[in-house]
This record gives C-alpha cells, sequence and structure tokens, in this order.
C-alpha cells in the first residue's frame, strides 16, 4: 500500500467512523470484502452483555441533578446533589453504582446517553424481541448476537469449544438464538450434566450407550446421536474447564454477581468463552422504586468491580468488553405509587480494559419530550454495529442489517 | 407462466429430508402392507403423543385404515374436561398463566382425540401466540378455538381466527380501523399464515390491511366490529378487486395455488418428515385443493398413505418436546401431570403458550441441542428415575412401581429378559443388540458402595428401582428422541 493510501485511510479512520473509513479503505485498496477479522481486532475478543429485564429507569441511573425539571417531576424518589456520584456539572451516577463509579473514574466505563430507537415500543416482550433481534420493524427469527455467530461459524465451521457462546441462565435469550451454531444454555454450573442421582450405574450405562450410539439413515438420528454425546460429557468437561479457573476476587453474595464468576470462569478457562449473556431481572419498578432499584443497580455496579478486578487480577481486563442494555427506559415523571412507567430511551454502560471511558452522546432533554417521553439520540443499532465492527471484527451490515454510524467507545 | 413457488430459504429443516427416493407415482396410494407394533407405534406418535404398550396393541388390532378412522372419527367418550382452566387460578395474575398451560397439558395427556389435540397443538405453533403478550383467559380461548376447527376446513379457521380476541390482541388488528390502519395481522396473513415470502407484495399487506380493519376487542374482550372503524373502498388484494372484507381477503388467500402448497408442505414436515420433495408436496397440495381445503380429508390421505409408513419416514423427525415429555408420561400410563412439567418443558425448548416468536417454533434441528437434550435426560432421570426426590410434584406421577411388577410378571426375574422386553415396549425394537446387551449389564450391575443406589444385581429386592433406571435409559435414547 501506498504512504498517501495508508495516511488517507487512517485519517478516516480518525475523523469519519467505522463505516466511511471502511468504504473509503476499500476503495484505497480495491479490496472486495473484509477480511474475517478486520486489522486490529484481536479474535479472542470476549463480549459480555448483560440484561438489564423489565426497563431500567434511566433517570435515576444517571441523573441529571441539576435539571430543576428533574426534582420536580420525581418529588418522592429523586436523587438529591448531594447524594449523586458526579459525573460533571449535569449529571452523576445514582449512589448505589459506586462500585460502576469507581471503574468510571478510572477510565474503564463508557457512557452511552439517550439509547433507543424511533417508534419506540413499550411493551416489555415486544421491546425485549427489538432489542435482541436488533430489529425494530417487525421481529425477527435470530438474534443479534445469534446473528453474528452464524457468520462467524459458517459453512459448517464448529466452534473449537462448547461454550464459545453460552447463556448464563436456563433459558436461551433471542439474541443468541442462532441458526446453525449451538449455545448452551448453563443455569448453574451443577445443574449441567447428566443427572441420575445417586445411581451411579445408571449414569456410566448412558455414557456406554451415548458414546456406542450408531449413525443412523435419518440425518437427524446421527444430529441426537452426537449432540446426545456432547451433552453427556458437557457437564464434566465444563467442570473440569472451569476447575482450571480460580476467581480471585470475592463476588459479592448475590445471584447476578455469582453469574459473573462463572463468566470469569468460563472467559478465563479453555471452556474459552467468547460470548458471554447474563442478566439481572426485576427492573419493572412502577411502585416503590427507590428501593428495588437501587439495590439492583447495587448489584450491577459491585458485580462489575468484582468481575472487571477479577479478569484484571488474571490479565484479561484487556479481551473482555461488557456491554449492559434494557428493553426500554421509564417515564420522566413519576407515578402515584412512587414508580415510573414505561419510557423510551436510557443510557447504557460499556465496560473493559480498552473501552475509551468518559460520556458519549448527550441527556435526554426533560423538556424536549414526545409525548411525555425521553427522545432517543442513538440508535442502539450503532452501539451494536459498534461492538460487531470494533471489537469482534466483522461486517456490522451482515449482522445489524443497514449501516449505523460507528462510536468511539472503543 | 410458470406458478408461484414456495420459498423455503429460511426453512430450518432444509437439509433435513431422508435419504432414499421418493416414488412420487405412489407416494399417497394407500398403505397396504404389514401393521404391527413398528407401524401401529409410528402412527400414535405422528397423530398423536404416543402411548402405552397396551394402546398400541390395541391400535395394532384395528388395522391401518381402522387405526386411521379411529383417530379421524373417534367415538370414545371424552374425560370431564374443563372448558376453562380454573377460574380462580384463571385470574390470579400469580397462577393464571402456569394453571393455563398445565390446563391444555393435562388434555394432551388425557384425551381420547390425540389426533385433534395434536391438530391444536400444530395450529398453536403456526398461528403462535404468546402468553407475554395476551393474557392466559385469551390463550385458553385461543386454544379452544383450534380444538374446535383442528380439523375442518382451513377458509373457517382462517375466519375464526381472524376474529379470536387472542388475534386481536397479538397482531394488533384491534387497532386497525380506517383512520389508522395497522399492518401487523395482514402482513402475517400474507407471510406465516396463509402463503409465505415473496408471493404477494407491500401492496398486497396495506390493502389486505384496509379489509381487515373495523375487528377490534370490546371491553370485555370480547370480539366486536365496529363499521366505522372499517374502510368500506374498494380494495386489490392479490389482483381481486371489490369493497373487500375479511372474509374475502380469506377466501381470495386460500385460492392462490402457492397457499395449498404452502399449507400441504406445513402438514408434510409435521406428519412425515422434512423439507419434503417439491413433488410430494405438490400431491398432497392437490389433495388438500379437491378437497376444498378439508383438513381431515387431506391430513386422512397423509396416514393412509404408503409415504407415511415408508421407511424414509420412519423415526424420519425430532420429537418436539411436548410430544416427548406427554409421549413419556403416556407410556408410563401417569394419569396427571407434574406440576412442574411447564418450567421442564422451557428447559427443552417449548414452552406452551409461549412460542418464541410470530414464527413459532423453528422445529426439526432447533430442537436439538446440548441443553435441551440435557432437559430431556433430566427430566426423565427425575420422572422415571426419580433421582430428584422431593422436587415439587414428581414423586407422584407415574405409580413408580406399576411398570416394574408388570415387567417382572411378564418376562420373570431375568435381566435379560426384562431388558429387550423394555426395548420392545418403548422403542418397538429399534436398536441394536448392543444396547440390550448394556441394559441387561446395568440391571445386573453391582456397585458396592454405601453412597449409590442400587447396588446389589438384579433381584427380588431392588428389581424396581432396576427397571425404572433401565426404563430411564431406554427412553433416553437417541432413538427415542425421534418420532
Amino acid at each position: 500500500m501506498k504512504r498517501t493510501t495508508f495516511v488517507s485511510s487512517a485519517l478516516s479512520v480518525a475523523f469519519l467512523g467505522g463505516n466511511a473509513s471502511r468504504a473509503l479503505a476499500q476503495v484505497a485498496a480495491g479490496a472486495p470484502s473484509l477480511p474475517s477479522f478486520a486489522a486490529g481486532v484481536d479474535p479472542d475478543n470476549v463480549l459480555v452483555v448483560i440484561q438489564m429485564g423489565g426497563g431500567n429507569d434511566g433517570l435515576n441511573t444517571i441523573v441529571p441533578w441539576s435539571d430543576d425539571g428533574y426534582h420536580r417531576a420525581r418529588p418522592a424518589i429523586h436523587f438529591a446533589e448531594n447524594q449523586v456520584l458526579k459525573l460533571n456539572d449535569r449529571i452523576g451516577f445514582n449512589p448505589a453504582l459506586k462500585g460502576l463509579n469507581e471503574l468510571y473514574q478510572r477510565g474503564r466505563v463508557a457512557l452511552v446517553q439517550g439509547v433507543g430507537y424511533p417508534s419506540p415500543n413499550r411493551s416489555h416482550f415486544e421491546a425485549t424481541q427489538i432489542w435482541e433481534t436488533a430489529s425494530p420493524d417487525r421481529p425477527q427469527q435470530y438474534g443479534w448476537l445469534g446473528r453474528y455467530l452464524d457468520r462467524r461459524f459458517s459453512a459448517g465451521a464448529k466452534p473449537a469449544s462448547l461454550f464459545e457462546a453460552v447463556s448464563l441462565g436456563d433459558a436461551l435469550p433471542a439474541a443468541l438464538v442462532a441458526s446453525h451454531v449451538e449455545v448452551p444454555a448453563i443455569g448453574a454450573l451443577s445443574a449441567f450434566g447428566y443427572n441420575t442421582g445417586r445411581d451411579l450405574a445408571s449414569k456410566q450405562s448412558a455414557g456406554v450407550l451415548y458414546d456406542g450410539a450408531k449413525p443412523g439413515q435419518s440425518p437427524y438420528l446421527t444430529l441426537v446421536a452426537q449432540t446426545a454425546r456432547d451433552a453427556y460429557h458437557g457437564g464434566d468437561v465444563l467442570r473440569k474447564q472451569t476447575a482450571e479457573f480460580t476467581n480471585k476476587v470475592t463476588y459479592p453474595p448475590n445471584g447476578f454477581a455469582q453469574q459473573l464468576a462463572l463468566a470469569a470462569k468460563l472467559i478465563g478457562s479453555s471452556a474459552g468463552s467468547k460470548i458471554v449473556f447474563a442478566s439481572l431481572g426485576s427492573f419493572d419498578t412502577h411502585a416503590g422504586q427507590r428501593a428495588q432499584q437501587d439495590r439492583l443497580l447495587g448489584y450491577l455496579g459491585d458485580g462489575l468491580l468484582a468481575f472487571y478486578q477479577d479478569l484484571a487480577a488474571h490479565g484479561l481486563d484487556e479481551k473482555v468488553l461488557t456491554l449492559t442494555f434494557s428493553e426500554f427506559g421509564r417515564r420522566v415523571a413519576q407515578n402515584a405509587s412512587n414508580g415510573t412507567d414505561h419510557g423510551t430511551a436510557m443510557p447504557l454502560f460499556v465496560v473493559g480494559g480498552r473501552v475509551k471511558g468518559g460520556i458519549y452522546g448527550e441527556h435526554p432533554s426533560l423538556t424536549d419530550l414526545d409525548h411525555g417521553d425521553l427522545k432517543f439520540s442513538t440508535d442502539f443499532r450503532a452501539v451494536y454495529a459498534t461492538v460487531i465492527e470494533k471489537w469482534l471484527g466483522r461486517d456490522p451490515r451482515d449482522v445489524i442489517g443497514g449501516a449505523y454510524p460507528s462510536l468511539a467507545f472503543v | 407462466m410458470l406458478p408461484p413457488k414456495l420459498d423455503t430459504s429460511t426453512d430450518p429443516q432444509v437439509g433435513f429430508r431422508p435419504p432414499g427416493t421418493l416414488d412420487a407415482a405412489s407416494a399417497l396410494q394407500p398403505y397396504a402392507g404389514p401393521f404391527g407394533p413398528r407401524q401401529g407405534g409410528h402412527l400414535l406418535r405422528r397423530a398423536g403423543f404416543g402411548g402405552s404398550e397396551a394402546d398400541v396393541t390395541r391400535t395394532v388390532s384395528l388395522g391401518v385404515g381402522g387405526a386411521v378412522d379411529s383417530l379421524l372419527h373417534p367415538t370414545a367418550p371424552e374425560p370431564a374436561f374443563p372448558e376453562f382452566p380454573d377460574v380462580a387460578l384463571l385470574y390470579d395474575r400469580a397462577k393464571a398463566r402456569v394453571s393455563t398451560q398445565l390446563w391444555w397439558l393435562d388434555r394432551m395427556l388425557r384425551t381420547n382425540r390425540p389426533l385433534h389435540e395434536k391438530m391444536t397443538l400444530f395450529w398453536h405453533g403456526h398461528f403462535a401466540t404468546a402468553v407475554q403478550k395476551v393474557q392466559p383467559p385469551a390463550m385458553a380461548g385461543q386454544i379452544n378455538l383450534f380444538r374446535a376447527f383442528a380439523l375442518g376446513r382451513f377458509p373457517a379457521l382462517l375466519s375464526a381466527v381472524t376474529r379470536d380476541p387472542a388475534m386481536l390482541i397479538w397482531l394488533d388488528n384491534r387497532a386497525n380501523a380506517k383512520a389508522h390502519p395497522n399492518e401487523n395481522y395482514a402482513r402475517e396473513v400474507m407471510e406465516l399464515f396463509a402463503l409465505g415470502l415473496g408471493n404477494y407484495t407491500e401492496d398486497d399487506v396495506k390493502e389486505a390491511a384496509r379489509a381487515f380493519t373495523g375487528w377490534t376487542i370490546d371491553k370485555d374482550q370480547r370480539a366486536a366490529f365496529v363499521p366505522a372503524r372499517h374502510d368500506d373502498g374498494i380494495k386489490t388484494v392479490l389482483g381481486k378487486s371489490g369493497r373487500l372484507d375479511a372474509d374475502d381477503v380469506v377466501a381470495i388467500v386460500v385460492s392462490q395455488p402457492v397457499h395449498q402448497r404452502f399449507i400441504a408442505r406445513k402438514l408434510l414436515e409435521f406428519f412425515v418428515y422434512s423439507d419434503p420433495e417439491p413433488e410430494l408436496t405438490e400431491s398432497v397440495a392437490q389433495v388438500y385443493a379437491l378437497s376444498g381445503f378439508d383438513l381431515a380429508k387431506t391430513v386422512g390421505t397423509i396416514l393412509r398413505s404408503k409415504m407415511f409408513f415408508s421407511s424414509r419416514a420412519y423415526r424420519a423427525i425430532p420429537k418436539s418436546p411436548i410430544e416427548f415429555a406427554i409421549g413419556t408420561l403416556r407410556y408410563v400410563g401417569a394419569e396427571t401431570v407434574p406440576p412442574n412439567l411447564v418450567y421442564q418443558l422451557a428447559r427443552m425448548g417449548q414452552e406452551p403458550l409461549n412460542p418464541p416468536s410470530v414464527k413459532g417454533w423453528d422445529g426439526g434441528p432447533a430442537w436439538i441441542n446440548t441443553s435441551t437434550l440435557l432437559a430431556r435426560f433430566n427430566f426423565v432421570n427425575g420422572l422415571i428415575a426419580q433421582t430428584a426426590p422431593g422436587k415439587n410434584g414428581q414423586a407422584a406421577v407415574p405409580a413408580p412401581n406399576a411398570a416394574p411388577d408388570d415387567l417382572v410378571r411378564r418376562s420373570g426375574m431375568d435381566a435379560g429378559r426384562v431388558a429387550a422386553a423394555i426395548v420392545r415396549g418403548v422403542v418397538q425394537d429399534d436398536v441394536t443388540s448392543d444396547v440390550r446387551a448394556t441394559l441387561t449389564a446395568y440391571l445386573n450391575s453391582q456397585t458396592p458402595s454405601a453412597a449409590t443406589q442400587n447396588p446389589q444385581p438384579f433381584g427380588p429386592e431392588n428389581y424396581q428401582d432396576k427397571i425404572r433406571g433401565a426404563l430411564a435409559l431406554t427412553l433416553n435414547l437417541p432413538v427415542n428422541q425421534l418420532d
């Protein structure tokens, strides 16, 4: 490549963002398509996605403490100036997010404000589907992470590990539904396995039967026999692999933090997980919001801090990017039950050793509203596209559909 | 002009067609070959939810024609099923959902009209509506609707679904009015319910949506037609123009040749095998069209056919989790469903009344992954081998020692003969001899450790536990995951 071309590509990266820069770079290089991994993207990068289920109230997460309108709209549930963990002269963290604030102060947290999409949906189910399939217009069969995996492992390629992508819960979230890449749902390490209780002979016999199963005429029998073998041994493999990794910090004693402790094991051991989906629920705070949301945000912030510290102690903090989302934010004004009802735009967090910490996007205006709801300024698909392109090294148009401006948080 | 084609590019079952060649000319001719336990078991699994060994024996005794007739036109009286779940539970927000799900699962287990219930499940997957958005009373009403129209004529079913409160809520037709059309329902009628992608235009969707305006729900959640909300202007849908209303659109849609192939292919994938050949689909489409869209006649033709009883169709598709769970319960003669069955089914990948999207369950290969298979295996281990004592509801279902006592009565206290009887009963001998040997070895195994269950070899002291263990192993065989 000629030096002048190189300079123009490099400049475009700096000033035009991802999609424009790639277009220019391709023109410059005459390249018809992207390689599997974009230059500069580590194929070992790990993405952890955290669902804040129920619709997290953004205004009491990132508090616009200097805005009188905020205090007026929420007389019973607002945070006073002296309570918030100030980020600048306008906004601050909910005090329960002290763990996240600690990471923020170290430059490890990108706060993306005002995230949403046009014509927002206020149904939990439908809005969750929209976020998880990255498709506001109509539902999709496969999730955004599922589509990424299908493209990452196309044409019959199989991940090296059964645990390449995992969901830390009993059910597979829509985000991870893929066409041909299998994603195990691991509710608990102890439950992921062929369980015959105390009948050890039965367990041994099952192993003999699955190991000896022969492929048959039906392509399904071949599939079932192979999968049954993987399933039977998978639990033991997983327990053995994750035992290689010892958490070096003590995680808080709540279910969410324990999910993150398992996530660290999956990432840091030979299980080698690259996509991990964890969730923290009950953000649907229609009544008595303060106690409930503060407790959950405490779980979130403290859990993320422990997770980061654990990864850092293993030298993995720069390998892992953690992204939060929730199906919607909540309304500006509190309701009669000291809660808030379903709303629209909200902030999300990107955490990691290679995240460019700081504040991205504007805090939504409390006066320029859409039917009483916050207007979004950043489309959530731009956040996904940025992660797909800059962290996972794939063409986001293949995964998200359409082109979205790349953000600079990574 | 070439006839319109089905777009199968997003069908996950493509690639899972059984090997071998279709004899298209004879495929739908009536089957007249042997009708033993293998064929009887096959018919009971596909056209119902399987059954006990006695059920298979009874089916075989009817002969193929009599067996299919008894499924299509059952005469046995039904148990007294409640028309709706217990009202006290139905309107209790915390319990309504699971009680409605169990209300339906119980019916699948105990009904004497298994084909009607199987078709009810088929339509639930086809018109996939979820309790995530629709309240349980309306979901129960929709299931009753599917059952009432299960084997009737498709246009009548589609007309009824158009007026179904659950569907009016699910796809937003309740908000579809002349002043502000909502295309959601019209689009899915074309894409998912009747035609398939690529066989209509965006204009067809818009125009059909106008025809569906006016149908909404009243304050009591009943379907209502509000003339003031209806657009009675001229519309053009798939080339037909007029002051079309909802039933006109239904009639236009079902008259499309591509609709006939669309339904034929879905029925074949449900009843026969994945990714059926276009010639086979075409043959069934013709039967469907000539019958006047009569589902009993179409399904009856499929169930009586040579192709249905061919080796290519045998054990050729995976059981859905509901088929697997209800089939297991029916096999062991359970009289009720375990209260935790809904949770178990969710882990297996098929929570009833909660399909994952408007497209329903993908089925086929999507049923099979390590998590869902482990959920199946551990369901069986907990239920049959009772390895999870104390779990809610698992101890009572079924009577734990009925099957072991019966097996020993028939086969004697002989591990080899018992193993053979289990394999014959559960999977109609569809295994290689090493499976019988492994089961016999398990029955005879001695694990002299205080920490283990069943330390002694097979004998009067412990045959019940051992046989339950062997039954679980057999139910968990790969071949038993296939229908």
